[in-house]
C-alpha cells in the first residue's frame, strides 16, 4: 500500500468555534514540525498550495494588495472567486478573502516548529464540514512539509479518507446537527 | 446514462431555497459547502429520488449574462410538469408568487409561467394527454 492509501485521519481535535451572533468562525490550531518560513511558503505559493489546499490559486498569496483567482477543487462544479490579500506579514500573519468568507492564518514559532492557527468564518450549517476538510488538508500539508507528499485530498476524494466521520465528530463537538451529506448524484458528478 | 439533475442559476441561494421549498413546495435534497462553493438541490416530494434541481449561484459573469438574456426574452429557465396546472397555479399564487402567465392552452399542453424572484421565469406544464 502507498502512504496515501494507508492514510487515516486521527480523531477530531484542535478546533473551536467562535460565535458572534449569527457569524460563526472556525478556529483550527495545528502544530507542525517545520519552520514558519517553510509553512509560509506552503500557504502562499501556488505550486505548494496545489499539493494540499482545497483550492487552486492562479498567483502567489504572499504579497499584500495582490489579487488571485481561487478555484475550488473536488467540488461538483468549480467555483472561481477573486481573492485579495489584505495582510501578508511574512512569516507571521496572512489574510485574504475566499469568496465572501475571510481566511486568516497565524504562524508562531513553537517548540522548534510552527503553531499554525486558521480563522475561517463559515456558515454555521457548514462549519463542521469545513473543520473536517481542513483537518485532512492539514494532515496532507504535514506530509508535504516532511518531504513525503501524499497528494491533495479534497472534495469527493476526502469521502474515502474519513471525512464523514470527522464531520460527525466536529458537529458533535460544536453542538450542531450533522448537516446533510452530499447526494448520490453530487458524488457521482 | 440517466438524467438525474438539472440546474437553474439563482441570484441568492438562501432566497432560492425558501422560494423553491416554501412557495413551490419542493423539498431540500442536498446541501453542502466547500469554501465559497455551495451545492444545493431540491427534489419533488412526489418523487424524492427523482431528478434533482440544483440551485446554482449565478456569481460568474457568463451565468449572469445568460440568465438575464433569457429572462428578458421571457423564456423559462426551467419547466416543471404537473398533472394539475390550474390547481398548482392557485396554490402557488395564494402563497404570494407572481405569475407572468396564467394557465394557458397551447399546442399539446396547458402552461403557466411564474417569476421565481431569483432571476428566472419558471414554466409549469400540463401535457394535454394527462387532461380529462
Amino acid at each position: 500500500m502507498t502512504v496515501r492509501e494507508q492514510y487515516t485521519p486521527g480523531p477530531a481535535s484542535g478546533a473551536q468555534v467562535r460565535k458572534d451572533g449569527e457569524k460563526w468562525t472556525l478556529v483550527l490550531v495545528r502544530d507542525l514540525r517545520h519552520s514558519p518560513e517553510k509553512v509560509w511558503q506552503a500557504l502562499t505559493d501556488p505550486a505548494h498550495l496545489r499539493e494540499w489546499a482545497p483550492f487552486e490559486a492562479d498567483g502567489s498569496l504572499g504579497t499584500v494588495g495582490t489579487t488571485a483567482k481561487l478555484t475550488t477543487v473536488g467540488t461538483p462544479t468549480p467555483q472561481v472567486s477573486e481573492s485579495t490579500v489584505t495582510r501578508a506579514d511574512a512569516p507571521k500573519v496572512l489574510e485574504y478573502n475566499w469568496g465572501a468568507q475571510d481566511i486568516r492564518w497565524q504562524l508562531e514559532a513553537f517548540g522548534g516548529g510552527t503553531r499554525l492557527t486558521l480563522w475561517h468564518n463559515i456558515d454555521r450549517r457548514f462549519i463542521s464540514m469545513g473543520a473536517a476538510g481542513w483537518h485532512i488538508c492539514f494532515d496532507v500539508l504535514d506530509h508535504l512539509l516532511t518531504g513525503t507528499p501524499i497528494g491533495r485530498i479534497v472534495g469527493r476524494e476526502a469521502m474515502k479518507f474519513g471525512w464523514p466521520r470527522l464531520n460527525s465528530e466536529y458537529a458533535k463537538q460544536f453542538g450542531i446537527e450533522t448537516p446533510n451529506r452530499p447526494s448520490q448524484a453530487a458524488q457521482e458528478s | 446514462m440517466k438524467i438525474k439533475m438539472t440546474s437553474v442559476y439563482v441570484d441568492d441561494q438562501e432566497k432560492a431555497l425558501r422560494f423553491y421549498t416554501e412557495i413551490l413546495g419542493f423539498a431540500k435534497k442536498a446541501d453542502f459547502s466547500q469554501g465559497p462553493f455551495r451545492w444545493l438541490t431540491v427534489a419533488s416530494p412526489e418523487e424524492p429520488s427523482g431528478t434533482e434541481l440544483q440551485l446554482a449561484p449565478n456569481n460568474n459573469p457568463a451565468a449572469k449574462a445568460y440568465q438575464q438574456a433569457i429572462f428578458q426574452q421571457r423564456q423559462p429557465a426551467a419547466m416543471f410538469f404537473t398533472d394539475d396546472v390550474k390547481g398548482d397555479y392557485e396554490r402557488i399564487k395564494a402563497r404570494g408568487a407572481e405569475f407572468t402567465m396564467p394557465p394557458t392552452d397551447v399546442t399539446g399542453s396547458t402552461i403557466a409561467m411564474l417569476n421565481d424572484t431569483c432571476g428566472n421565469l419558471i414554466q409549469l406544464t400540463q401535457l394535454a394527454r394527462y387532461s380529462r
